[in-house]
């Protein structure tokens, strides 16, 4: 009798078949994917200004400081303490000891020193960028780059091996949370010099001392990070971490549903039903740390007018609009500033707006309109965590305003076009848009749409209130602190040039064995300490 | 027929030209500027200038006319010059350089287009010829309704569809993107489930075509329709002509009548369609790409057009308008093998 033979190719599927069966089952079971809303630009600190690619250098990157899990209160990071001096003008961080970089360097006060000044000086030769070396983001938190008038920065300088001073052209009790936004993640130096201009592309290895080293990145698809075992903080709970690229926000519920992926963020409200239905998902919200307002220009011949402008405040139900369009995942309140900087506003400021569309109609007849005007209404053509669907949103404000005799015209244009045509003369009239906040302090706010700074989309200055943000900046201590917002908060308000409608809690969703997931306000966190707990 | 060669190719060149020229003035001639959509929400105008600056995007695009000694140191000279070189420059947002992008983006978008007119000449071409023979039956009005409805249906809202309905409800097929969690490829020709194939790894392979099915309905559904449509009409013609009427005299059995004399006379209109159909493939490319996570050529170019990334969209379509010629090629030369009246000179 003969033996019966596998064919060779035969017997190599098999094999094949199995070895991937079972190599697929042990590394399942320490793998943790999370489905991200797009790309990152670049893996290079120092590169980037966008969520996607922060979310990502986050595991990969560590900052000096660190905020405690779900809220924005700072916490040792990279740094183990830090103290001002008397005026604040000048601050010390001690570094943490003994922390290596994923290549083995150490990591020291040089360290910093090398990344801050790269993320500072505009000379430096390894600043990002290949022509201009600028990082826009510390012009736009810290008042501009060295050698400019502006820059809050004067110096960063080595102590010692284990210490490093910041020294500034001011007062500022907002450094550490500065320091330690998303954006400023410390690199390897060794690193970023051997890959050069080519640090951070796919095609490099991106060093940090974060929970997760790099593996491997395959464009438009995919970042594969393993876990950094040596992490000085809590070690990852997974061996691997995968996070994908999917960009549409119906297909990452349907990859979460199929469980092709373990948790994933930035669903639309709507999806919150369809999550709660499934006994395999759980929804996950995210602390609220953004504004989605209206801004009023003054250049219009009506809006000038205050009368009108609180007209417009009076007349749109927000509560109604926030209920229908977020699944009561947002508040509405007449704060720019999100609830967990609740502590900043002022007393004297009602916690939401009054709707009366009665009185607001007699406002606008006092103001000398008793048979309406007619403005435009521009809303944004994408979608956003705090307005998630801007049209039906736009749509409802106008309904609003017609019921006290405004006559709304609806527009909108190509996205690019729109935060183009916004700061040119005459701007929009009315028009939507938002802020999601970069760390925890009020300045962050109020100084993106308000500061000296600010787009010019409302032609309006006042130097009373940039006089009050650079006291807020200055101000050390909250109640400090809460005492000078409080005036912004009331100036802003009567002013009624941006009125808040919304902070919106931004949906998040896992499949239930994805378990110690504390949500971060700031939008990017560590991923580290989530486990998978039984069966995937 | 070498002469013929030399002369399309030699037009294909022209037509490149010609369309970096296109290319390069309608990109910036969008309203919108890279800086501004780059900064997002955050786009003060301070910082775009700055941004702009760093960007080289202040300087004049053709001829650098206020500076007659520098005549050419503008940005489409600059451009021409480096394309030259084979450099197409590296994306604005990402850094990467667009020829290295395109190297890995553009098999993908291939698999895609292969998978896409499988699906459409596996069901469109049977669905046709079955219509021509069936005339007026139940049949024939079923492929047309098929048809009309898949010319019709939005190729991202059947995307979502198909997803939710084949990897939600019956959990039968992944979802999206091109791999599984756990699986790797390395890239020969860079269509996964032929490398998986050459490399021996067989459960790899089927996990990249299992990936590949989706995308491909979502992308064939218009081709497949179209080609149902053209292969109906052009059999019934066919059918009707005088050489079929003399081979059914002669006594031959319909059905190599129908499959050896009429339908390869009947499917040159159908090469012709399906050729012409590989533009429109690499337009829909880009909402299919971006509904399945599909790192194809569609949906990095998807990115760079909200982007207005310049390099990569004039890369982009450069790049396909290249491919789009040599395909056009491709066609009218296959006509000679299907048509030996056909002749090149």
């Amino acid at each position: 009798m003969q033996s019966i033979k596998f064919k060779p190719a035969l017997k190599n599927v098999l094999l094949t078949a199995l070895l991937a069966s079972s190599a697929g089952l042990s590394a399942q079971a320490a793998t943790l994917v999370f489905g991200n809303n797009g790309e990152p630009v670049s893996l290079e600190s120092g590169n980037i200004t966008d969520g996607i690619s922060i979310l990502v250098q986050h595991q990969i990157y560590d900052t000096l400081v660190h905020f405690k899990d779900g809220t924005t209160n700072t916490i040792p990071g990279l740094a183990t303490s830090w103290k001002a001096n008397a005026d604040a003008t000048s601050w010390t961080f001690n570094l943490r000891k003994g922390v290596k970089f994923h290549d083995g360097t150490p990591f020291n006060a040089d360290a910093v020193v090398f990344n801050w000044q790269r993320f500072w000086d505009p000379k430096n030769e390894y600043g990002y960028r290949d022509q201009g070396r600028t990082y826009e983001i510390v012009g736009q938190l810290l008042g501009g780059f060295k050698g400019e008038k502006g820059s809050v920065i004067k110096d960063i300088v080595k102590v010692n091996d284990y210490t490093v001073r910041f020294d500034l052209s001011g007062s500022s009790s907002v450094l550490p949370s500065v320091v330690g936004a998303g954006y400023f993640g410390i690199a390897s130096p060794t690193a970023v010099k051997k890959d050069g201009a080519k640090y951070g592309t796919p095609s490099s290895t991106p060093v940090g001392t974060g929970p997760f080293s790099f593996v491997s990145w395959k464009t438009g698809d995919r970042i594969t990070l393993k876990a950094n075992t040596d992490y000085w903080g809590t070690k990852p709970k997974v061996d691997t971490l995968v996070i994908r690229s999917i960009k549409d926000a119906s297909q990452r519920l349907n990859e979460l549903k199929a469980g092709t992926i373990d948790f994933t963020a930035d669903l639309s409200p709507d999806a919150l039903k369809d999550v709660t239905a499934d006994k395999s998902l759980a929804a996950v919200r995210k602390p609220s740390f953004n504004v989605g307002f209206l801004s009023l220009n003054n250049s219009n011949q009506y809006l000038k007018n205050d009368k009108v402008r609180q007209a417009i405040s009076m007349a749109i139900n927000k509560k109604a609009i926030v209920d229908a369009f977020w699944n009561g995942l947002g508040v509405s309140s007449t704060s720019f500033l999100p609830p967990v900087l609740g502590w900043a506003n002022s007393k004297n400021v009602p916690a939401d707006y009054k709707y009366d569309p009665a009185a607001a109609k007699k406002m606008l007849a006092d103001a000398g309109y008793p048979n309406g005007i007619s403005l435009d209404l521009w809303y944004m053509p994408v979608s956003r965590p705090y307005f998630p669907n801007p049209k039906p949103i736009a749509e409802a404000m106008a309904a609003d305003l017609s019921a006290i005799g405004i006559k709304v015209n609806l527009k909108t244009e190509d996205w690019a076009k729109y935060l183009d045509d916004r700061n040119k003369e005459p701007g929009f009239d009315m028009y939507m848009i938002g802020w999601t906040g970069d760390y925890g302090d009020p300045d962050n706010f109020y100084a993106a749409y308000y500061g000296p700074n600010a787009a010019d989309d409302i032609n309006f200055k006042s130097p009373e209130l940039n006089a009050l943000l650079d006291q807020g900046r200055a101000a050390v201590g909250q109640a400090a602190k809460a005492k000078i917002y409080a005036q912004i908060h009331e100036i802003t308000y009567k002013a009624g040039y941006r009125i808040p409608i919304v902070h919106s809690q931004p949906l998040a969703a896992k499949r239930t064995y994805v378990q110690g997931w504390v949500p971060s306000p700031l939008g990017s966190e560590a991923f580290n300490k989530i486990s998978i707990v039984g069966k995937k | 027929m070498a002469a013929y060669v030399l002369r399309r190719l030699l037009r294909t060149l022209l037509v490149i030209i010609g369309i970096s020229v296109v290319v390069f003035a309608f990109v910036r001639s969008i309203p919108g500027d890279p800086a501004v959509a780059m900064l997002g929400e955050r786009a003060t105008p301070e910082a775009a200038a700055r941004l702009r600056e760093q960007l080289g995007l202040n300087q004049p695009w053709f001829i650098n006319y206020k500076d007659p000694a520098h005549l050419f140191d503008a940005q489409y000279p600059k451009y021409v010059g480096a394309l030259l070189h084979g450099d197409l420059g590296s994306g604005i947002k990402s850094q990467i350089p667009v020829v290295n992008e395109l190297k890995t983006r553009f098999p993908a978008t291939v698999e895609l287009a292969i998978g896409a007119i499988i699906f459409a000449l596996l069901i469109g071409l049977p669905a046709g010829i079955i219509a021509a023979l069936r005339r007026n039956t139940v049949w024939d009005n079923l492929a047309t309704a098929v048809s009309l409805v898949g010319v019709s249906m939005p190729v991202f809202w059947l995307g979502l569809l198909l997803s939710w309905f084949f990897a939600v409800v019956l959990g039968w097929l992944p979802p999206s993107s091109r791999l599984s969690v756990g699986y790797s490829i390395q890239p020969i020709t860079g269509l996964d489930v032929l490398d998986g194939l050459l490399r021996g790894q067989f459960a790899a392979a089927w996990n990249a075509f299992i990936h590949l099915i989706l995308p491909s309905v979502a992308l064939g559904t218009i081709p497949m329709a179209i080609t149902a449509r053209i292969t109906r009409n052009s059999l019934l013609e066919v059918l009707g002509q005088d050489y079929v009427r003399t081979a059914r005299a002669k006594g031959l059995p319909p059905r190599s009548v129908t499959l050896k004399h009429a339908l390869r006379n009947a499917l040159l209109p159908v090469v012709t369609v399906v050729g012409l159909q590989v533009g429109a493939l690499l337009g829909g490319a880009v909402l299919t790409e971006t509904i399945f996570s599909w790192p194809g050529l569609g949906s990095w170019l998807y990115d760079a057009i909200s982007l207005r990334d310049y390099p990569v969209i004039q890369g982009g379509v450069i790049f396909a308008a290249l491919v789009v010629s040599v395909v056009n090629l491709l066609v009218d030369l296959s006509y000679a093998f299907l048509d030996p009246r056909i002749q090149y000179a």
